[in-house]
């Protein structure tokens, strides 16, 4: 991936811009027949300055790929945007490329386009989903001019609609990840946490797999109908 | 600069895995680039409770997995018993499967997760330049787990190493220390001109050998002192009269730890070594064996030996625990050191055992018994007595008025034993004690009593009586009675089956599949090493020596006697032996280090507090003793 970043972002500087636009990313796919055992998931995870999408901005991306039932760490991606306008200390890096790469000019649409591009429309995954949702949505949006509504998942209803007895103690990522014993390696570390979240969607697809749950469409139609559950219980 | 810049330009997700590497065998060794060439081609899958991760169905194996979290289990089915045996489990860092990997060919064995399982995987490609990329990679996947057992002895030795500053190993061949064309004469020539030829090559020792250069008498300068002092020869007679005849000899494949026991046990200080036709070739004496060395085995058990007062024992066990260390230092593996103890504990022994005869001889011919690990030879510096006496009645007298003899005897042995580190046994079992200062029927009588008319309760003591040695006095008597019990143990069936149900109460400290099982009474978060972990390798061993009539009380003789009979398959035995003396090393360190922090010594550690390698291979090894238990359940259905 990072080959491929390297060679695109050259491309873009030398002005070459290649197939990549706004409008040429590739389509949103929507939850089908696609099986969960072959099927390719984004998982990501956001930084933000803070917990407003309408003033706080986006300062990192951590994301990893589900590839066939597997977290395949050579298709990941790991950013952290710099934004100057805000008064962030952080360093600009795509990890791979130098930081004089981008620190002029377009560096944060060539991030998203690219992010865009290795998403590749496929469905994505986060924990309490609706905030990297409404963040990542805004950036881009803001950024680029982009609107199109990808499939979002969120993992925190995911897990208890599979293991609606576990005692967790709570909610959060935290939580889960203690209950299943993972070892997180830098916690609100973008990347990190993406690879937990990663790792708790992986023992709800075996959970999944065992309950005869086969395509995509089938957990999309399970989380909707526990949300619906749990919003009758709520009322 | 490059350092620091390379762990910036890496995903986090990556140095995360690179980290998690670093911290097991064989990654720990690999250079930075060859672990990001993991990470960065891993992928991670997750297995719950149960899932079969890798079976034969799977054909030719082409990834190779390492444990993130949790733990898998190899199974095999055991065709004879009809059941699932667990044949290995592989806990986080470790990776599977080598062999079949390596070999391009499927699996042998069921892999399965026990417990919710994280396991990170490369393809074959990615392993095959790793392979041939990083040698410690392809150091550990050709060698396997025998590369992380040299690991840990190394660690063993470093450890001691650090306080001793040379690096000769006791493994080495004699070969490398042995004296090339050592100076001979032939019986004939009159000690005048030996001594001459001595002189002229500066050395201290010449070998008299025949036509056909068979070593047969050595002739120090020490015999000339002695000859010239007590006025025994005069300088013109053959040197034949006065040499020292039948000098020892050791082939020339032997290794200086042999060399260094046959020296301690009969206290030469030279040794000839020699070819398969039994011809000189050679010359080892202690000073070359030792020359580096400041405490040194045979002179510590010379003087342990010939020492004159109770005092001079007492002061000179400082001396043996230095020597442990030494031993540690150079090379000496577990088996070879509980050896030195042993050897040093006995001619400790004799020689308390002389003092007290001289001062207070009871009149009466005895053979010393010891028993229990003394007997076994496998003493650690925490020992206790466990000894008793053997006797033949002598003409018109009883065996009580033997006992009024001896017995005093004894309590004044046991006392003095007491005080130069022995502690006094909390069962009585020394020879004091009017029960086990017997004469030869009694003793035959008791073992009648003990494998006839046995109960649990009194099985007990089996791990005592059952494991015995002389250590003083006439050997005839003791092996007479070895014979007879042997005798009768291989044709009690049932006394096996209930010796090997006894062996079987202590479990290795294993849960079923999780972790390491602490002791419930003793402190908290501990494992008794020597209960927990030696017992159940020394306990099964004994069934099947005794069984199988080895007279050997030494585990790893006796599991060599047994692979001799077809016992014990050649691989299971070596496996079982490496694991004993893997825990026995790890006890003995810790006794070091105990001792070092003026603690007293106990068996219980914590196994926290070794490093992740070291906790790996005593898992390992616990789980070998598992094995062996499980030998004997299915030998004696139990």
């Amino acid at each position: 991936m990072l080959q491929q970043l390297r060679q695109w972002i050259a491309r873009r500087r030398t002005g070459i811009t290649g197939t990549i636009a706004p409008e040429n990313t590739p389509k949103p796919k929507t939850p089908g027949d696609q099986l969960l055992s072959e099927c390719r998931l984004i998982v990501l995870d956001l930084e933000t300055t803070g917990l407003h999408p309408s003033k706080d901005e986006v300062i990192a991306v951590g994301a990893v790929a589900i590839n066939g039932g597997a977290i395949d760490l050579s298709d990941q991606f790991d950013l952290i945007l710099r934004r100057p306008e805000l008064d962030i200390t952080q360093t600009v890096l795509i990890h791979g490329i130098g930081p004089e790469a981008l620190t002029q000019g377009h560096e944060t649409e060539d991030a998203l386009l690219f992010l865009l591009e290795w998403m590749n429309g496929d469905p994505v995954l986060a924990y309490h989903s609706a905030f990297d949702q409404k963040f990542l949505e805004k950036t881009l949006k803001a950024e680029l001019g982009y609107t199109q509504n990808h499939t979002w998942m969120d993992v925190a209803d995911v897990l208890p609609a599979f293991f609606p007895d576990a005692k967790t103690g709570g909610k959060g990522l935290d939580h889960w990840a203690d209950f299943f014993g993972l070892e997180v390696s830098a916690r609100h570390h973008a990347a990190s946490d993406a690879l937990a979240t990663a790792e708790l969607t992986l023992i709800a697809l075996n959970k999944a797999h065992k309950e005869g749950l086969k395509t995509l469409r089938e957990l999309h139609d399970k989380l909707r109908y526990h949300r619906r559950l749990r919003n009758i219980h709520h009322n | 600069m490059a350092a620091a810049n390379q762990d910036t330009t890496r995903p986090q997700n990556t140095r995360a895995i690179m980290v998690f590497l670093q911290s097991h065998a064989p990654f720990s060794n690999m250079d930075d680039d060859h672990l990001a060439h993991f990470a960065e081609h891993a992928t991670l899958r997750f297995y719950a409770d149960g899932d079969v991760v890798l079976s034969a169905e799977d054909g030719v194996v082409n990834r190779f997995y390492v444990v993130k979290q949790g733990r898998i289990r190899g199974e095999r089915h055991n065709e004879k018993a009809d059941k699932t045996e667990t044949t290995f489990e592989i806990s986080q860092g470790e990776c599977f499967p080598l062999a079949a990997i390596i070999g391009e060919r499927p699996t042998r064995t069921l892999h399965r997760a026990a417990g919710d399982t994280f396991c990170l995987s490369i393809e074959q490609d990615a392993f095959v330049t790793l392979i041939s990329e990083s040698e410690p990679f392809r150091d550990f996947c050709l060698r396997g787990v025998s590369s992380l057992l040299d690991q840990v002895n190394q660690r063993i030795q470093t450890g001691a190493m650090a306080s001793m500053g040379s690096s000769i190993s006791l493994s080495t061949p004699l070969e490398r220390y042995a004296l090339r064309n050592p100076i001979v004469c032939n019986p004939d020539v009159p000690v005048r001109k030996a001594v001459a030829r001595m002189h002229e090559n500066n050395v201290g020792s010449i070998v008299i050998t025949d036509d056909g250069r068979h070593p047969i008498g050595i002739f120090t300068l020490r015999d000339l002192r002695t000859m010239i002092a007590e006025e025994t020869c005069s300088l013109d007679e053959p040197v034949g009269q006065i040499m020292t005849k039948n000098p020892c000899c050791l082939p020339v494949q032997a290794d200086a730890f042999d060399a260094a026991m046959l020296m301690a046990e009969h206290h030469f200080a030279h040794l000839c070594v020699v070819d398969e036709h039994k011809r000189l070739i050679g010359m080892v004496s202690e000073r070359d064996l030792f020359s580096l060395q400041r405490v040194d085995l045979v002179n510590l058990a010379r003087t342990i030996g010939t020492a004159t007062h109770l005092r001079t024992l007492v002061s000179l066990r400082t001396d043996v625990s230095r020597l442990v260390d030494a031993m540690l230092a150079h090379g000496a593996d577990s088996g070879q050191v509980v050896k030195i103890i042993t050897t040093l504990n006995d001619v400790t022994v004799r020689r308390v055992l002389e003092l007290n005869i001289k001062k207070n001889d009871p009149g009466i011919a005895f053979t010393w018994l010891t028993f229990g690990s003394e007997g076994r030879q496998e003493q650690t510096l925490l020992t206790d007595q466990d000894n008793g006496i053997l006797f033949q009645t002598p003409e018109g007298m009883t065996e009580e008025q033997v006992r009024e003899k001896l017995l005093p005897f004894a309590r004044a042995v046991n006392d003095e034993l007491a005080q130069c580190g022995f502690t006094l046994c909390k069962g009585n079992i020394m020879a004091s004690n009017p029960k086990l200062c017997l004469s030869d029927h009694e003793w035959d009588d008791w073992f009648i009593r003990f494998i006839d008319a046995s109960t649990p309760q009194n099985l007990v003591y089996s791990s005592i009586f059952l494991d015995m040695r002389a250590v003083f006095g006439p050997t005839d008597s003791l092996n007479e009675l070895l014979d007879k019990v042997l005798a009768r143990i291989q044709k009690n069936a049932l006394f096996q089956k209930m010796l090997a149900g006894n062996a079987l109460q202590r479990k290795p400290p294993l849960t079923m599949f999780r972790n390491f099982r602490y002791v419930t009474d003793g402190k908290k978060n501990s494992l008794d090493l020597k209960r927990q972990g030696l017992a159940p390798f020394v306990e099964a061993v004994r069934v099947f020596a005794l069984a199988n009539g080895v007279k050997n009380a030494n585990t790893l003789e006796r599991m060599d006697k047994l692979v001799g009979k077809g016992i014990f398959d050649d691989k299971d035995a070596n496996a079982w032996k490496d694991a004993y003396s893997l825990i026995q090393a790890i006890r003995m360190r810790s006794h070091q280090e105990m001792l070092e922090r003026g603690e007293e010594l106990t068996n219980f550690i914590d196994p926290n507090d070794l490093n992740p390698l070291d906790r790996r291979i005593l898992r390992e090894s616990f789980r070998q003793a598992q094995r062996l238990q499980q030998k004997l359940e299915l030998t004696y259905q139990l």
